[in-house]
């Protein structure tokens, strides 16, 4: 607290100090003559914090400010508004808080299946139930049971909106503020730039799209996922179970992330020397543990006789029918069975097609030229099994052998990037995972770099290019040009600025390493390029008769093959860091650091 | 070498786009008001522009700011040409919102420039400080909820005054600072209330001789008097011609209106119907005669005539002479310091607040007349920076009614937050050390305790009230609470800058 100004103490003029960190190097330019310049606009509206202001003023200044922006695009249109009959996620969420509220549990997710049946994990059917409480404090006729269906009141949406910003703000702020500030550390980034690298990624504009425009709840899984990785950087490996059943537990979307965190915490059990039996089994215990807490309600529910009727009298789930043998129905467990196997069918529908609507992967891709309808639906099942598998191998088995905190980011990326373009039904807005972990990077050491911010900056501008035929069917064209030129203008990046590829010819050779390779260069000019021809095409010319689908198909042959050379970078990323301990280089020095 | 940094131009690029997203938001009928003026200035000929009467929400600006309407609707034709037909009542087309929206973010690169002027002309040792006043004033709470939510044209007219401020600071350019401020009486007449201020300042520094009152400069007084008469011929002449400034009259000062507006702005109107209705409870024990027609008034504090029940009745009469009082005091000391910038915006502001808190209907839109004045010399000591900061607060906070949905309360309450926390913080750090001593410390605690009130006034007003009573009952209670305790800080800011300008 300052004291009170009456004494006229004149105020100590901090020295500025240019921290001589790797990190900030990146972030101020020094243009000889003694004369230092932000390197990129975001830096310029945290110039006055370099000197040191308190984190107590800085972090709320950040958190209001990225609020506002998420606050400002749910003004917008959401998925689905005044599209009857079926409306879009808007309506599915508030259904699920209708039903859940109204039916007791054993009919969650076996109630008017053809009308936005409930298909997400546990979790998020609790966590409907609880909005859905609190909306009827405020106006039961938002959820009431059939009748409430397709409603568009004004103020339901401005209650909605606020449960995705609070929940947002409960989970997934927290979490990526606690995540880097451990992380920053860990990697010895001043906190100036961590700063800088927490505004950037709060502002991330395709998770901002998607939550609070197009209308999901994301955030609350993703930030699950950051409380995770927290508290495996916080030595707190049974915790980060938890979470991170959780965010399985609320999104299914979540096991993008799972091979990595189940390699992750087998390696610490093998690897430190020896095998640490006590570990294994705690860490095996706690998140059977976490499973059963989850389920738990349901099967208590499904245990009634109510419950059970309830459940008798809708179809058996496949998954039942598939097993050889007969089963007594008059056994106590057989209902919560049932219940189970139907949580377990609606959650995952193997019975869909490889892939839905057009969606920026390898099968959309390849389905463009080359129809894969001929084959077999299980078939296809099993190649998209393989390559996902083969994709996810190298990173799974560094992760095992080599269970480094430090590898967590890249190997979570890569293995997300894997699975969103191998794997079976997956959607634009999944995306979004591969992205987290990726754009968290730039809050590691030289994450603001230009290498990186060029890499993990082209990442998100496809990702949200991608999303746009969603975006734009939502009524959401100029939020989307809002956000992704705001993210593209504060971090230097094209097409407002072509600073990022341009080396400065006065820098020593220190710099080099984080400058972006000549290859680099020309791939990401030429993306960016493609994206904006494509935004001039889609926008003023018609699609040729016979082809409405045009300029969508464009959309996704060049999205997947970013989404492809991202992949590849981020496995670049994680060998590199892998080789730096097989040539016996302790990372934590850094060659550069020790020649200033 | 002094840091400019976020420069002007990155603040204004991230407001944009922030802008940009509030255009779906809530918008007053001053969106319609604007829209019926462009269909009018674009279908009718100048002679009709202030007969037109289909739509109730006549023009009644002065002639510029239907010139500049009548600009807006040479390009809104290619926007959306339904919006410009004078029947089409509150038509709001998505295309006719993009535009008006989008017209006023542009017009408000006017302000941009007029800002980035201000930070040129300021000598180098204060060059910082002046960057971060027009940072707060480009970034301005006040002319988002105003301009960007509630809609009207305020940036770009402020633009236009903090120019015409500036252009005041250089002998040389006094000139041009007159015209610019006789073009801006003819786009809004509220500047008039500042007028006496430049009257006094451009007769006192730019006509007589600065040593001497008796030596007028007659070059100048022709320069100046034939430059502002020719602005006035330019607006006015054609509508003399036809014989209409009788109808301009009735049209841009409708005196049919009451003391107070509908909210209640925060001036000492406001706290005199506050103390009216303390004494209407306490009246008949303390032995009051009470007023039982103004009582059962269904109006009363709404618009139309305020009639008080215990107090006695305040006319026009009154309420011009207290603003002229007040604006005479400050404008003393101006006549007595001839060339001095700072004094002359000290008198703005001071003559900005003579009009605001005794004026007779005032809007409270109108505190922007004082915080962005002021804000231009907020920063040129303590003692400045600690009369500006209730002002700051309280001009903002008493903004809040004006927007009374749901979905933009979040944006009007976090958005000042953010500005007062960041602003107040920025001016405490940065804020120079008087030469004299300050005279009323405890002023310092007072204002703390003012700031610490704030919260939870904001949260009953918007939260808690709604709770316990519902939306119906007492509704006045919430905005009276509101005006009153924003008038307490208007006052108390009013109060500490007098102090501190007579004894600068």
């Amino acid at each position: 607290m300052p004291l009170p100004p009456s004494s006229y103490r004149p105020r100590k003029k901090r020295k500025l100090s240019l921290s001589s960190s790797g990190s900030n190097n990146a972030l101020i330019v020094d243009t000889g003559n003694d004369k230092h310049i932000p390197a990129f606009p975001l830096v310029s509206f945290l110039w006055a914090a370099r000197a040191g202001v308190s984190q107590w003023l800085v972090l709320p200044l950040i958190l209001m400010a990225v609020g506002l922006f998420r606050w400002a695009v749910s003004l917008w249109g959401y998925s689905g508004f005044q599209v009857p009959p079926m409306h879009g996620d808007f309506e599915a969420q508030r259904h699920w808080m209708e039903i859940t509220i109204h039916l007791p549990m054993s009919k969650w997710y076996t109630y008017d299946l053809q009308y936005w049946g409930l298909d997400y994990p546990p979790l998020t059917a609790y966590h409907s139930w609880f909005l859905g409480k609190i909306g009827t404090l405020f106006d039961p006729s938002w959820f009431a049971l059939d009748e409430s269906r397709g409603l568009e009141d004004p103020r339901l949406k401005v209650f909605m909106r606020a449960t995705v910003i609070v929940s947002e703000y409960l989970i997934y702020i927290p979490a990526v503020v606690n995540f880097l500030r451990r992380y920053t550390q860990m990697h010895g980034v001043p906190v100036w730039s961590a700063s800088i690298a927490l505004a950037a990624i709060l502002l991330q504009p395709s998770t901002i799209l998607i939550d609070h425009g197009h209308f999901q709840y994301n955030t609350v899984m993703l930030g699950l996922v950051v409380a995770s990785l927290d508290a495996i950087l916080a030595g707190r490996m049974l915790w980060a179970c938890i979470f991170f059943v959780g965010a399985l537990g609320f999104k299914q979307m979540a096991l993008y992330y799972a091979p990595v965190m189940f390699v992750f915490l087998l390696g610490i059990c093998v690897f430190p020397r020896r095998i640490l039996i006590i570990r294994l089994l705690c860490i095996s215990m706690v998140t059977i543990a976490a499973f059963t807490v989850l389920i738990a309600p349901l099967v208590v529910g499904a245990v009634s006789t109510d419950g059970r009727n309830d459940l008798f009298s809708v179809p058996l789930p496949p998954l039942l029918q598939a097993l050889p043998i007969e089963l007594d129905k008059n056994s106590i467990l057989y209902a919560p069975l049932l219940q189970l196997a139907q949580v377990i069918h609606r959650v995952f529908p193997f019975a869909r097609g490889l892939f839905e609507d057009k969606v920026a992967n390898a099968w959309c891709a390849i389905h463009t030229f080359y129809k894969l309808h001929r084959f077999e639906t299980t078939l296809l099942q099993r190649v998209s099994l393989g390559a996902t598998l083969a994709s996810i191998l190298i990173p799974c088995c560094i992760i095992f052998r080599h269970p480094r905190a430090s590898f967590l980011l890249p190997a979570l990326s890569t293995v997300a990037w894997g699975f969103f373009l191998f794997s079976f039904q997956v959607h634009e807005k999944s995306v979004l995972l591969p992205l987290l972990p990726m754009t968290l990077l730039l809050a590691g050491d030289g994450g603001l770099s230009k290498e990186t911010r060029a890499w993990v900056g082209w990442a998100n501008m496809l990702g949200s290019w991608t999303m746009f035929p969603l975006l734009q069917r939502d009524g959401l064209r100029v939020p989307y040009f809002v956000m992704t030129f705001l993210w593209a203008y504060l971090l230097g990046l094209p097409p407002t600025s072509w600073e990022i590829y341009r080396s400065r010819p006065s820098s020593d050779d220190s710099n080099s390493p984080h400058e972006p390779h000549m290859f680099t260069k020309l791939l990401h000019s030429c993306f960016y390029l493609a994206m904006v021809a494509w935004h001039v095409l889609e926008a003023f010319v018609p699609p040729p008769l016979g082809k409405p689908d045009l300029w969508v198909v464009l959309n996704v042959l060049i999205g997947a093959g970013g989404f492809g050379l991202a992949y590849l970078w981020c496995l670049r990323k994680l060998l590199l860091q892998w080789w730096m301990i097989g040539s016996k280089v302790p990372t934590e020095q850094d060659p550069r650091k020790k020649n200033q | 070498m002094v840091d400019l940094y976020p420069s002007l131009a990155q603040c204004a690029i991230v407001a944009t786009a922030f802008k940009v997203l509030l255009f779906p938001a809530y918008k007053s009928t001053d969106f319609e008001v604007h829209r019926n003026w462009l269909a009018v200035t674009h279908s009718l000929p100048v002679k009709e522009w202030y007969y037109e009467k289909t739509s109730e929400w006549t023009l009644d600006y002065p002639p510029f700011f239907a010139v500049f309407e009548w600009l807006l609707s040479q390009a809104a034709q290619y926007a959306d040409p339904a919006m410009l037909i004078v029947k089409n009542l509150n038509y709001d087309s998505w295309h006719t919102i993009y535009f008006q929206r989008a017209t006023v973010i542009l017009s408000e690169l006017v302000l941009l420039f007029a800002l980035s002027r201000f930070v040129k002309s300021a000598p180098q040792s204060t060059k910082q400080l002046a960057h971060i006043s027009s940072l707060s004033i480009l970034l301005s709470p006040g002319l988002l909820i105003i301009d960007h939510i509630h809609f009207q044209y305020n940036g770009f007219m402020y633009g236009v005054l903090i120019l015409s401020i500036v252009l005041a600071r250089k002998q040389s350019t006094l000139l041009y600072s007159g015209i610019t401020f006789a073009i801006l009486l003819c786009m809004k007449h509220i500047h008039l209330y500042l007028s006496l201020a430049y009257f006094v300042y451009l007769l006192r520094t730019y006509c007589l001789d600065p040593k001497s009152v008796f030596r007028p400069r007659f070059g100048n007084i022709i320069k100046l008097g034939l430059g502002v008469i020719g602005v006035f011929a330019i607006a006015f002449g054609p509508f003399a011609y036809w014989n209409q400034l009788l109808q301009l009259k009735d049209r841009l000062f409708p005196f049919s209106r009451g003391l107070c507006h509908a909210y209640w702005a925060p001036n000492i109107w406001a706290i005199y119907s506050l103390a009216d209705r303390v004494l209407i409870s306490l009246g008949p024990r303390l032995g009051f005669s009470v007023n039982q027609e103004a009582l059962t008034s269904v109006t009363r504090g709404l618009v139309g005539d305020t009639s008080f029940a215990v107090l006695p009745e305040v006319t026009k009469e009154h309420t011009f002479a207290l603003t002229f009082l007040f604006q005479l005091l400050p404008l003393i000391k101006l006549w007595r310091s001839p060339g001095d910038w700072d004094a002359f915006v000290g008198a703005i502001t001071l003559c900005g607040y003579a009009s605001f808190l005794f004026g007779w209907h005032v809007h409270e839109k109108a505190v922007l007349l004082i915080i962005i004045p002021f804000s231009l010399i907020a920063l040129r000591d303590r003692r400045y920076f600690s009369a500006f900061r209730p002002l700051a607060i309280a001009g903002h906070v008493s903004l809040f009614p004006l927007l009374f949905t749901a979905a933009e309360f979040p944006i009007k309450t976090v958005y000042t937050i953010l500005w007062l926390v960041l602003f107040l913080f920025v001016f405490e750090q940065v804020a120079p050390v008087p030469d004299r001593p300050r005279i009323f410390p405890i002023v310092d605690r007072f204002s703390v305790l003012y700031l610490a009130v704030a919260i939870p006034l904001i949260v009953y007003c918007s939260l808690v009230h709604q709770l316990i009573f519902g939306l119906e009952r007492y509704e006045f209670l919430p905005l009276m609470f509101m005006s009153s305790y924003s008038a307490l800080g208007v006052v108390g800011s009013w109060v500490g800058f007098m102090v501190v300008y007579f004894t600068a």
